[in-house]
């Protein structure tokens, strides 16, 4: 709990004396306050570099080495002081998530180092601030990807393993070909009969010198036909031969049959299988020389070859949002145009803007400064059109340069801002629960402070489920007053009442103060399972002292089954010593 | 015909020509080279705040309040650490007091709190407001804490809570239970409870509660009057 609510605590309790006068039921007894004795200073030495600070400010988070009694295995009689052999720079930024609840992240530091020291003094990094926490996520990943790629050259360095089998070896040499010779002249091969092929596609639609006899120029493709069908013939056997052999060696071969590489080379050899097949059929000859257009797909089959093609393929992958976004934008500005320009160019004669999708292709040429000066507009309101288009197709294409080259990472980072933080929200929950181990006796007076309102008014707290069930269940036979007097039982209740912290959760009952203390609000937050159930679970004890005002005549039902439950806390001397209070001042409470 | 159908079309033309030049304009003015109005854009934020408050001595207060100096040296600490400045504006503290209830909406009674607590009704809590507050409610005596209450009811201050008042403050408290309350709170259960008030109170039955019909019936009710050193020991 931050240092800020729990230090006004005191303060609504005391206030809650405007309360007594109109209260309807007896108030519950306060907890028993432990006299504490006065805060004193500790010492804290941390290589040399003496720190100090209350007592309390560490005992706000017992669940931490400095909040615990873990610090008492590093107290050093001869200097009276707790010695930690540690970094005294980072130290400082631990003692102030003590003094002020917030941890933050310096940025000059190193992460790892930072994360030791996190780890050392038992603070988990997820409740780093919202001002330095996506700092420091960013910089943990840099740095275990770093890592990662490490290990990675680490493993491909290795020498061969002898007893890697053949079908690993094969693997291998196939990933890196520099492993071996064999590899290297494989790789060549491929390479070479790569370009061969693509090469032979090109020259294939080639006009050639017509043969004698012929008076119109034939493709080269028709006219050295049988040539050209043995080239490609030999490199769709060396093709389909490297595609089997990887499929054996592969280690994973589903993974391998789905990846994007094999579904290039799957693509780049089944339309010469198709046309074997299909050589007979006439009807679909037509697709069968579509096909062939298939073929290029064979040039894709260079990115295994070269780093660069791989790496381009890789970024236009992970800025494929802001592509997307630029073509969305695009076809926004085309289909405007498009509309407006056709429109403007209906009344005039012989226009060429027919339809609105004829006046796309305008658009397109115009925006992307081709001006292929096939369509024109003619009228006034088309030539201003116009001028606007081309004005702003310069500045829209020349929107996506900058972006993928020089600050693709930026503008990643900037879009998926809202992601990340709700992607991190989880891992913040985990930190949030650790925050909230808090002080036992804040709880207990927070605890005592909610029943005097309810006693004030005569109504209990309950959680939401509860209440829906209640109001179902208002005119059934089943005291839905001991339906969550059981439950909560049931579930046992420890030291402390807040038992059931974590499984339910609580919607904001009003904004006005949601979110604008950042702690604050976390808290509160938090606060909404722990007071559910603890007053759901009170109200198990306390319901003895309210049948007087109930209109549930079953609520007498519930104390039976309640009065069981070992409580080992103080709650429990509330319990012994609540029925004989309420006892006394059952007769007395109607006198209101 | 041919000169209407033209005419018509020079219309559409210089409407076109018309929206397009708004349009430019409007775009011109977004892009911030033009300005239509008198703006002053930039200077709103700068704004120092220069409210801070020093409170008075620690000696004086000692004197005003029966606390010990260690306590009220606790109290500044937790009150500096919340509100650097010295002060607490209304809704930071309404926003504060929020914090403990959580089920339900604690502002209104924050609301009343914040006038009882700001006495010379300066719209903020000084230190001294808030360190006097806190010593009749904690060390005072039982007539100073129930004068206190009744200053807290009597909204207008007047010397007279009236069924008004009361209701207003009764409405806040069950405010601040929440919609999940057992049983529910119904829309007159505040009035029927200030009803059940006055009749206790209000000796004279002239439909407003005086100090005094109040301090006596007060301290004729037993569980008031132990129900009010409940508190005793916060500090």
């Amino acid at each position: 709990m931050a240092a800020g609510v729990a230090a006004w605590l005191p303060f609504a309790r005391a206030a809650a004396i405007g309360w007594m006068p109109v209260a309807s039921a007896p108030m519950p007894l306060a907890p028993r306050e432990k006299r504490r004795a006065q805060d004193g200073f500790i010492i804290l030495n941390v290589s040399g570099t003496k720190f100090q600070t209350w007592r309390s400010t560490l005992e706000r988070y017992p669940d931490t080495l400095l909040g615990s009694t873990e610090k008492d295995f590093f107290f050093n009689e001869e200097i009276n002081e707790y010695f930690f052999d540690r970094d005294p720079d980072i130290f400082r930024h631990i003692l102030n998530f003590y003094r002020t609840g917030k941890l933050h992240y310096p940025r000059h530091e190193c992460i790892s180092a930072y994360d030791e020291e996190l780890s050392f003094f038992g603070i988990i990094p997820e409740i780093i601030g919202d001002c330095c926490y996506e700092e420091y996520k960013d910089r943990r990943r840099e740095n275990a990807e770093r890592i990662q790629d490490d290990a990675d050259d680490e493993n491909n360095k290795e020498g061969v393993l002898p007893d890697m089998t053949l079908r690993q070896s094969m693997w291998r040499a196939f990933e890196n070909p520099h492993t071996s010779t064999l590899a290297l002249v494989f790789y060549y091969v491929t390479g070479f009969f790569i370009a061969v092929s693509v090469i032979a596609n090109v020259v294939e639609t080639v006009p050639c010198r017509a043969s004698p006899g012929m008076i119109k120029d034939l493709p080269c493709g028709e006219r050295y036909a049988l040539a050209f069908f043995c080239l490609d013939t030999a490199c769709v056997m060396i093709f389909t031969v490297e595609y089997l052999l990887r499929l054996i060696a592969a280690p994973s071969r589903y993974r391998f049959v789905r990846s994007v590489m094999s579904i290039i080379d799957v693509v780049a050899i089944m339309p010469y299988y198709i046309g074997l097949v299909m050589t007979d059929n006439e009807d679909v000859s037509g697709a069968f020389v579509t096909l062939r257009v298939f073929r290029v797909f064979r040039i894709f089959k260079f990115s295994r070859h070269s780093q660069g093609l791989r790496i381009l393929g890789y970024t236009l992958k992970s800025c494929a949002s802001e592509l997307g976004f630029l073509l969305f934008s695009l076809t926004m500005a085309i289909i405007i145009f498009a509309t407006v320009m056709f429109y403007a160019e209906k009344g005039s004669t012989a226009s060429k803007f027919t339809s609105i999708p004829a006046a796309f292709w305008y658009t397109i040429v115009t925006m992307t400064t081709l001006g292929y000066g096939d369509m024109v507009p003619k009228t006034i309101v088309g030539k201003i059109v116009g001028s606007v288009c081309s004005l702003s197709g310069v500045l829209v294409i020349a929107l996506p340069v900058p972006v993928i080259v020089s600050n693709f990472s930026r503008i990643y980072h900037q879009n998926q801002r809202a992601d990340k933080r709700r992607a991190q929200k989880a891992s913040k929950e985990a930190g949030q629960a650790f925050l909230n181990k808090t002080n036992l006796s804040f709880e207990k007076e927070h605890h005592h402070l909610l029943h005097c309102l309810e006693k004030t008014t005569n109504h209990k707290f309950v959680d939401e489920e509860t209440y829906e069930k209640n109001c179902m269940e208002v005119s059934s036979v089943n005291p839905p007053g001991s339906h969550c007097s059981s439950i909560s039982s049931q579930h046992g209740l420890t030291s402390t009442c807040c038992s059931r912290r974590n499984k339910k959760t609580f919607r904001l009952p009003n904004s006005s103060h949601a979110g604008s203390l950042q702690e604050l609000s976390t808290i509160q937050i938090r606060e909404r399972p722990l007071i559910s159930n603890s007053r759901s679970s009170l109200n198990a004890k306390m319901e003895d002292t309210v049948q007087q005002n109930s209109e549930h005549p079953y609520v007498t039902a519930a104390i039976i089954s309640i009065r069981t439950p070992p409580v080992t806390s103080p709650e429990g001397n509330n319990t012994s010593d609540s029925p004989d209070y309420s006892q006394r001042n059952i007769v007395k409470v109607s006198a209101l | 015909m041919v000169g209407g159908g033209s005419f018509e079309f020079e219309g559409l033309q210089t409407i076109g020509i018309v929206c397009l030049v708004c349009m430019f304009l409007k775009l011109m003015h977004l892009l911030g080279l033009i300005n239509f109005t008198d703006e002053d854009s930039s200077e709103s934020d700068l704004e120092l705040s220069t409210v801070r408050h020093q409170p008075e001595g620690l000696d004086q207060l000692q004197a005003q309040t029966k606390f010990t100096k260690k306590e009220l040296q606790s109290l500044y600490r937790g009150f500096k650490n919340e509100c650097p400045s010295g002060l607490v504006d209304e809704e930071t503290f309404k926003m504060i007091y929020s914090q403990f209830f959580p089920q339900g909406d604690a502002t209104t009674y924050a609301h009343f709190l914040f006038n009882a607590f700001d006495i010379d009704r300066t719209g903020s809590i000084r230190f001294e407001d808030f360190v006097i507050g806190l010593s009749v409610l904690l060390r005072g005596s039982v007539h100073e804490k129930l004068k206190w209450a009744f200053n807290l009811y009597d909204i207008n201050k007047d010397g007279y809570i009236t069924k008004e008042e009361m209701l207003a403050i009764m409405k806040s408290i069950y405010d601040m239970m929440g919609n999940y309350t057992y049983p529910s709170v119904r829309e007159d259960t505040p009035f029927e409870h200030v009803e059940k008030f006055f009749q206790k109170m209000d000796r004279n039955q002239d439909g407003v509660v005086t100090i005094d019909e109040f301090m006596e019936t007060c301290q004729k009710d037993e569980n008031i009057m132990s129900s009010m050193q409940l508190f005793e020991n916060v500090i």
